[in-house]
């Protein structure tokens, strides 16, 4: 699922928001650091890697 | 934040389709292996396969993650969800997945505390949230879901979560590739590489279908201009003579993968000597376990399970789905006794099966139509 960072919180997780608005804590481990803005690839709640804005 | 419609533009669907018959040698026969359900899932729902020439013809691989779950293994998970006092947690596709004596839902009915989750940080939580209970999370998936499951393992120990163990049944993709290639039954020209599991693995690992059995493989995203895209790129490097890892999902899969994914996942899990996959047979370390450090939450440990081989039904044909060799309504029950509200089969269950991707998507026909 393609999620936008929306608040980095404490131990790892950041509040983001996917394609449909849904707010969801992700575990950002391991693809830190991340800021409010980054677009991000998560699975089963957890970001595996950056997503590259408009490459295709 | 959109990162689809670009990859699901109709009129360079149609220039690249065009680009694929031109690419196509004839009178040759292709047929290319799209390794991941999610690929399939793709392929069916968009009608990709219907912009193929017909000498193009598309074999369904064996990643998906719920479809090659053995019904021993769900038995497994049932004995221990039956126990006094557990709760038994798993993603909502292994609940409807058959074991010998039912599914995880009929043990639900029958009394047993089995919920559904999104993420095995869920099933922490629900321990948690419950630490007079024993809390169980069903672990299955590739290289994909497994970080997600070793973070949270990592977490619960840090935590000191005393009430919370993993029934571990993460695979790998490497070995079933193998052991398909070695297949006589299948005679592959290339394959369409798993995008989300290369975000974690990355490209390198599989770099012995080239070189070792001279096959391309093109790492793919799933949207439709990406799959097209890629089965270009195969029939390119057939046509010029080459045999490489390509990697088209650039946006999403870097060359390495996720070194720390990788590094997490080999402080929490070691290979199994042993796994059984359905319709695959045992495969050698094709596996995951929890280490040693990690015994304290291995749920297999701490309960007693029967560890026993269970076979198929005789009406199902996942195994020979799984392996590329039938189409989906070639199999005897597809359609009729088995369909995605009572299925007999792993692959009518998961959305991510080849046959549940035939039959959501009214792929009945016997032969497609060719554009």
């Amino acid at each position: 699922v393609a999620v936008r960072v929306v608040e980095v919180g404490d131990g790892g997780l950041a509040l983001c928001e996917d394609e449909d608005g849904r707010l969801e804590h992700v575990e950002v481990t391991l693809v830190e650091p991340v800021a409010p803005g980054d677009a991000l690839l998560a699975h089963a709640g957890v970001a595996l890697t950056r997503l590259e804005e408009g490459a295709a | 934040m959109k990162f689809v419609d670009e990859f699901r533009d109709a009129e360079l669907g149609r220039v690249l389709a065009g680009e694929i018959l031109g690419a196509v040698e004839p009178g040759r026969h292709y047929k290319v292996m799209e390794v991941c359900g999610g690929h399939t899932h793709s392929i069916y729902k968009y009608g990709i396969d219907d912009l193929l020439p017909a000498n193009v013809e598309l074999v369904h691989g064996p990643g998906c993650p719920v479809c090659v779950i053995p019904m021993g293994r769900v038995d497994d998970g049932m004995a221990i969800a039956r126990h006094e006092g557990v709760i038994f947690t798993c993603f909502g596709d292994m609940l409807r997945v058959p074991g010998s004596h039912g599914t995880l839902l009929d043990a639900k009915a029958q009394g047993a505390d089995v919920r559904m989750v999104y993420s095995p940080l869920d099933a922490l939580r629900i321990a948690r949230e419950n630490p007079d209970r024993d809390v169980v999370f069903f672990a299955i998936g590739f290289e994909t879901t497994a970080p997600s499951t070793a973070l949270t393992l990592k977490r619960a120990k840090a935590d000191g979560v005393s009430n919370f163990w993993c029934m571990c049944s993460h695979v790998t993709i490497v070995p079933p590739l193998r052991a398909l290639l070695e297949s006589p039954d299948l005679r592959l020209d290339g394959f369409i590489g798993p995008g989300h599991v290369s975000t974690v693995v990355g490209a390198r690992p599989f770099q012995f279908i080239p070189a070792d059995y001279g096959k391309p493989v093109v790492i793919s995203g799933f949207e439709p201009l990406d799959i097209l895209q890629s089965i270009r790129m195969i029939l390119r490097q057939l046509a010029e003579g080459r045999c490489e890892v390509e990697n088209q999902y650039t946006r999403v899969v870097p060359y390495e993968g996720n070194l720390r994914a990788l590094q997490v996942m080999a402080e929490v899990f070691e290979l199994r000597p042993h796994f059984e996959w359905r319709g695959l047979g045992f495969i050698s370390q094709s596996a995951l376990k929890l280490t040693p450090a990690y015994a304290d939450l291995d749920a297999e440990l701490r309960y007693d399970v029967p560890g026993v081989r269970v076979a198929d039904p005789k009406a199902c044909q996942c195994g020979e789905v799984l392996k590329g060799v039938i189409k989906p309504w070639e199999c005897k029950v597809f359609g009729t006794a088995c369909t995605p509200e009572h299925a007999i089969g792993t692959c009518m269950v998961s959305p991510e099966g080849a046959c549940a991707a035939y039959y959501n998507y009214g792929r009945f026909a016997r032969e497609r139509e060719v554009v």
